[in-house]
């Protein structure tokens, strides 16, 4: 989720939430290899739950307008994430 | 007279001998139950090029399907278990029995390789690994060419494993029987209608926590856990195959977490954005984002 200066450019706000797996070996240490996991901390988005995300920020005082943009991406490794789904909202705050 | 019956003798000869040759060629070969030795042996006698002369668009399917790349897609955490896990950390001596821990899913036909070849294949995998890491393309592409060759054939899963979800039951398949999910079927071959094949315990065997017969487990990133605990739990009730076969006819290519088409139907994503200004008084600035991701799939996402 990345709120952003329409003007600028610039980040003004950027939070992200990470939905995976933790592999752990017999001492309960994080681990790849297949043969030495044999626990796993599940941090994966369960099958048919609806998972609720809350972000609640602040901008700079000065700010007029801001682009917000809350991306899902699906990453099937590390170096490789593709865009599945985007929502973008326009949100202003006229002068007081 | 003898003339024409000579001439006649030549054409029928001729025919009957390039006929009765090419249905050789054409013939089902399957393993008689001995150990193979020979690498391009055993890749010959377990090709799914084979099977692919009567069900060539089956054929297609699967060689876009990640079965078909079982070896040349695993090469690092497959020869990681074999320089590293075996000889390093638990201090053992690689050989077919530690090979199976990885290939009797990863390409199930080792199980009529002989101990050598077994060794060869794994060497392979190593040889590819090294290759990579040392940059060097030639070698590279030359170990890759070979495991290029070695993958979950059609022989595998509709013969090798087709029994393992409940072996006791159905006891060793027939190496001669190529075992169906069709009820009617006409071909040149023996064949078994086995609705096992339509289940999620076949896959699950599989994509699951693998269980060596040493006790042994290993855990990929194809664990079907979610499914049984978290899916059909909670009332779930389609199978493996109704998401990744049959559904929108994609058969044998079974896509799954590397098809993005497949990724986008298992979630669902929505977003309420709302600007407004925080604080009595300060009237700061302030945005509130609602984010709900729904996990529409049967098993845990990412995973499966």
């Amino acid at each position: 989720m990345t709120a952003k200066d329409p003007r600028s450019d610039k980040v003004l706000h950027q939070e992200k939430r990470e939905f995976f797996e933790i592999g752990l070996d017999i001492e309960g240490r994080m681990r790849y290899g297949a043969w030495q996991i044999k626990e796993i901390l599940d941090l994966t988005l369960p099958p048919i739950k609806t998972r609720e995300e809350r972000f609640l920020f602040t901008l700079p005082k000065d700010t007029k307008e801001a682009i917000i943009e809350v991306k899902t991406y699906y990453c099937i490794k590390g170096s490789k994430c593709d865009l599945i789904y985007s929502e973008k909202k326009e949100v202003t705050y006229p002068e007081l | 007279m003898l003339k024409s019956f000579r001439f006649l003798f030549l054409i029928f000869m001729f025919f009957w001998i390039s006929f009765s040759s090419y249905a050789d060629e054409k013939k089902l070969e399957l393993p008689t139950g001995r150990l193979i030795d020979n690498f391009d042996e055993f890749v010959a006698t377990f090709s799914s090029k084979k099977c692919m002369e009567c069900h060539e668009d089956i054929y297609h399917e699967w060689e876009k399907s990640f079965h078909a790349r079982s070896m040349v897609d695993s090469i690092k955490g497959i020869a990681n278990f074999f320089t590293v896990g075996v000889p390093k950390e638990w201090q053992k001596e690689l050989n077919k029995e530690e090979v199976l821990k990885c290939l009797d899913c990863h390409l199930p036909q080792v199980r009529y390789a002989t101990e050598r070849l077994a060794l060869e294949i794994a060497e392979l995998m190593i040889e590819a690994k090294k290759a990579k890491e040392a940059k060097d393309e030639a070698r590279f592409k030359r170990a890759v060419a070979k495991l290029s060759k070695l993958n979950i054939s059609c022989y595998a899963c509709h013969n090798i494993v087709v029994h393992r979800a409940a072996p006791g039951w159905f006891g060793e398949p027939d190496p001669q029987t190529i075992y169906t999910a069709n009820e009617d079927v006409e071909a040149e071959h023996p064949t078994e209608y086995t609705p096992t094949l339509k289940s999620a315990a076949f896959c699950a065997w599989c994509h699951g926590v693998y269980v060596a017969s040493d006790g042994e487990s290993t855990m990929c990133n194809t664990l079907s856990q979610s499914y049984y605990h978290g899916y059909i739990s909670l009332g779930g009730r389609k199978t493996c195959q109704e998401c990744h076969m049959y559904a929108k006819g994609r058969g044998h290519r079974f896509p799954g977490g590397h098809d993005l088409e497949i990724v986008k139907e298992g979630l669902d994503f929505q977003a309420e954005i709302k600007g407004f200004r925080y604080g009595v008084g300060k009237w700061i600035p302030a945005v509130n984002v609602e984010a709900f991701l729904t996990n529409r799939a049967g098993h845990r996402i990412p995973d499966g």
